[in-house]
């Protein structure tokens, strides 16, 4: 790739919020190399920063030092920086330098977020789960709109098969943004976890309801993505409720199990056959064999 | 005023400006208070200390509000069923209760709750001295481009406007100079410096790019607005036992969405 592309396409290319990280240094280390990335004007130093990430997905470690150098020339002390090198150095030297190093900033700017978010991964990725969900419940308590950290902390405790602490904490991630479908499906399967199938059914429900389209007139399509699951839930959950009827009336969280019970397992049926009519591979035989159960 | 007297100002220009007023006074003030108010831009921008970087403890205390305030907004078309709701929300009012949010811990028992001094916290303390500093920044050069003004150009006229004005504003355009016959068309160096002084920021702004620390009508820079009230540091005890009630309020309208989400979907798909 000669320079001239590169270039343009990097000046394309730095609106997208996409991290094609061997696109991006294929591309972005023809830049480099030529000692061009000063004609990206504004968007130099964020190139920078992206090459020198994508340097370290490609492990290519002697890059990404290179744009280390320039940055920290550039921004002596600033903290996004700061969060780079310890990345790097996560990927250079193990996980252990890397939480020293940073430890050792946050004795210095205990409020620095970015920092104490790579300081909770690497407690995980260490394995120490305990310090890990100790730290992110502080960090989740002190920066709260942080819905990533709420994620986090739910997908730890999910991890640790603590589905209960994993659907509060999803809790606080749907106050937080409750126009996501993706996150209520996310509860809908913890609270299934969790053994709390009337709750888990309503969420499926949700889910269902908020990633449809509002096109209230024509019948709905056929379900994809999402949806899809949701709809496998709603089956799931309704078989499970019409088989053990204590189960509606045992939920930890005192949700009443949904009324019309058959007819919703029938519609889910009916819905998960429409979307598999006509297709003859692998998952239509799987989803229609489930289905008979 | 004689007739006589109406028809020679009317007809012949009553005054002549030497060019030389124009080439060493009109200019200079014009071009020196363009360069002081860049100056000032930049020593400004140099004063400015980074923002000082709170504690985690105060972070948390400004976004206990926040949370509450968030967890209010979603009440009427809650996400979470009442159970998770009530949990939430019964654990912040109890939090608020306790002051387990406050940045220096609970209040101590029986420990008189006096409104925090400004003085007494560091914090507060730095925050005033940059906006005196800033403030000092503001002044301090046009003061000495006034007295100036003032000290060599006094009195002087600098320029006739190009259109005719009515007399209330010969206030504006004439101060320093005692003449009441005087056509108020006429400028005076005072007036020019006043002119100048709110004029140019639209000039800053293109010179400079934004809007920027020069520009001297930013209320709180400008040397002449009221000295801008120092902010009285909230007291969030009080905020957050306020919130309470609120808390309180909001947790009776709860209502979640899934209650009968399962009808409007059978609904939807004509099943019901």
């Amino acid at each position: 790739m000669d320079l001239a592309s590169a270039l343009q396409r990097h000046t394309n290319s730095s609106t997208k919020n996409t991290r094609a990280s061997r696109q991006f240094f294929e591309s972005g280390i023809v830049i480099y190399r030529n000692n061009a990335w000063h004609k990206l004007g504004d968007d130099s130093w964020q190139f920078l920063e992206s090459l020198a990430l994508s340097a370290i997905d490609n492990g290519r470690i002697d890059i990404a030092e290179g744009c280390l150098d320039h940055l920290t020339a550039g921004f002596p002390g600033s903290s996004r920086v700061q969060c780079l090198e310890g990345i790097l150095k996560e990927s250079r030297d193990g996980p252990e330098p890397a939480l020293r190093f940073y430890q050792q900033v946050l004795e210095a700017d205990p409020s620095n977020s970015t920092i104490w978010a790579r300081e909770i991964s690497v407690l995980r990725k260490l394995g120490k789960i305990d310090l890990a969900v100790d730290q992110l419940s502080k960090f989740a308590d002190t920066f709260y709109t942080d819905v990533e950290a709420w994620l986090e902390l739910a997908d730890i405790y999910a991890s640790q098969h603590q589905y209960t602490s994993a659907l509060q904490s999803l809790s606080h991630v749907l106050v937080l943004t409750p126009q996501n479908p993706f996150y209520v499906l996310q509860a809908g399967e913890t609270a299934y976890s969790a053994q709390d199938i009337p709750l888990a059914m309503k969420f499926f429900l949700m889910a269902i309801e908020m990633a449809g389209d509002d096109n209230d007139d024509a019948t709905p399509p056929p379900p994809t993505g999402i949806t899809m699951r949701a709809w496998y839930g709603v089956e799931l959950s309704a078989a499970r409720l019409e088989a053990d009827p204590t189960l509606a009336t045992s939920s930890p969280s005192k949700t009443r199990a949904p009324e019309h019970l058959p007819r919703l397992r029938k519609l889910a049926r009916d819905v998960i056959n429409s979307a598999q009519a006509g297709r003859q591979d692998v998952e239509s035989e799987v989803s229609s064999r489930w289905l008979s159960r | 005023m004689t007739p006589r007297a109406q028809y020679r100002s009317a007809s012949v220009p009553s005054l002549y400006l030497d060019p030389q007023i124009r080439d060493w006074v009109l200019f200079p003030i014009t071009l020196v208070m363009i360069l002081v108010g860049v100056l000032r831009h930049y020593v400004v921008v140099l004063l400015q200390s980074s923002p000082s970087k709170l504690p985690r403890a105060a972070i948390r205390e400004q976004r206990a509000l926040v949370r509450s305030n968030v967890l209010r907004a979603t009440s009427a078309n809650s996400p979470i069923p009442l159970h998770f709701y009530q949990a939430i929300s019964q654990d912040l009012s109890k939090a608020f209760a306790e002051g387990t949010y406050l940045k220096d811990g609970p209040p101590k028992q029986g420990e008189q709750q006096a409104p925090p001094n400004p003085l007494s916290d560091p914090a507060a303390m730095d925050g005033m001295m940059a906006g005196m500093r800033t403030q000092m920044v503001m002044m301090v050069p046009q003061m000495i481009v006034m007295g100036w003004i003032n000290f060599f150009f006094e009195g002087f006229v600098l320029i006739k406007l190009p259109f005719p004005l009515t007399l209330g504003f010969k206030s504006m355009l004439q101060r320093g100079i005692q003449t009441s016959d005087m056509d108020v068309r006429w400028v005076s160096s005072l007036s020019w410096y006043f002119l100048n002084f709110f004029g140019l920021n639209g000039l800053y702004r293109i010179i400079l790019g934004g809007d920027e620390g020069a520009d001297a009508t930013n209320l709180a820079a400008s040397p002449f607005a009221v000295t801008p009230q120092v902010g009285q540091p909230q007291d969030f005890n009080k905020l957050l036992k306020a919130e309470r009630d609120h808390l309180e309020l909001a947790e009776g309208m709860h209502k979640w969405i899934g209650d009968d989400v399962e009808t409007r979907i059978l609904k939807r798909y004509g099943r019901l």
